[in-house]
């Protein structure tokens, strides 16, 4: 969910952001790494001829530079196995850690030492919590 | 007992003693034996033609040299183990008898500072003397915003996996992009 735009993003973020999405397709291109580091470099020198424009000029080159990405996108872009688009992504499920509190008391007492210190945590937990937000109003506790 | 009972058990034998035979290092052995009768084949060959100054395709060799070479291969071979003789049959990238079923070897934190540094100090742009796990890329390594992202790209590559913008603009210093690794990867030692 952390591409969700959940906040107005920076001008200064969104260029990185171009940048970054536009090396990335480079990297899609050009899959010999010469032959990208040498367009990086050109790429690179474009965003840095335009360093010291101001910002309503700015705000028109990276509207003309996210339509050139666009226009120039790779047809099967190289992603990340485990971030979206990518072959693994949400295919590894990892169990919630509060799955452990729900063993049977046997399958427990296989692992003393570790559940001894899971509750000495939760306990240290608690208090943390207690220190941070204060204690909790007695009707918020029961279930709603 | 009939007849054809007697023959099966006989049969039965053989193949008990067979399967005890295939199970200990014998086979191995006799293996190795059969393997050094090959090897000195070629030498035999050599001797012969060199004797009878028949063409021979391999450059002149004396007797010395062929008794060492043959020697050396032989003594390769006396201590046949194995993964020795795995290693003799397949291709070597699938003597590793390890699976590891497609996971990352294991991380630790000093592992991924390591490779966090290695990664710094390779940039073109950052000054190694001056990289230090504390120091700030902007403040004091003198990157700007976009050397800033080429970082944090090297990061993506070298871990394999995708930092978000809203996270990589937060990773001001390597001791970040190393806490941040190690909350990914799950590494706490």
């Amino acid at each position: 969910m952390a591409q969700v735009p959940l906040a107005i993003v920076s001008h200064k973020r969104q260029v990185c952001s171009l940048y970054k999405r536009a090396l990335r397709n480079l990297e899609a291109w050009y899959d010999r790494r010469n032959d990208y580091r040498y367009r990086a470099v050109q790429m690179r020198a474009r965003f840095d001829e335009n360093r010291n424009k101001d910002l309503g000029e700015g705000i028109r080159l990276l509207a003309v530079g996210q339509k050139e990405l666009f226009e120039t996108k790779h047809f099967q872009s190289r992603n990340f196995a485990n971030s979206a688009g990518g072959c693994a992504f949400e295919r590894e499920v990892i169990p919630p850690d509060w799955l452990l509190d729900y063993w049977h008391p046997l399958e427990k007492a296989q692992y003393p030492e570790y559940f001894a210190k899971r509750e000495q945590r939760k306990k240290e937990y608690v208090i943390w919590w207690e220190k941070q937000h204060g204690k909790p109003d007695p009707k918020d506790l029961g279930h709603h | 007992m009939s007849f054809t009972q007697i023959a099966r058990n006989c049969g039965r034998l053989a193949a008990t003693l067979g399967t005890k035979r295939m199970a200990s290092g014998a086979v191995i052995q006799s293996q190795a034996f059969r393997m050094m009768h090959r090897i000195a084949v070629p030498a035999v060959a050599n001797q012969v033609s060199q004797k009878f100054a028949l063409r021979s395709y391999s450059a002149k060799r004396t007797i010395e040299d062929i008794k060492f070479r043959v020697l050396k291969v032989v003594s390769a071979y006396d201590k046949v183990t194995a993964d020795k003789e795995l290693a003799s049959s397949r291709c070597r990238w699938q003597t590793q008898s390890v699976r590891r079923y497609s996971a990352k070897p294991p991380l630790s934190l000093k592992l991924i500072n390591e490779r966090v540094l290695l990664v710094l100090k390779l940039y073109d742009k950052i000054d190694p003397s001056k990289l230090n796990v504390e120091s700030h890329f902007i403040n004091d390594l003198g990157l700007d915003s976009l050397d800033h992202v080429e970082v944090i790209m090297a990061m993506e590559d070298e871990f394999g996996f995708e930092i978000p913008d809203s996270d990589a603009e937060k990773l001001l210093k390597p001791a970040d992009i190393i806490k941040y690794v190690a909350d990914k990867e799950d590494v706490y030692e």
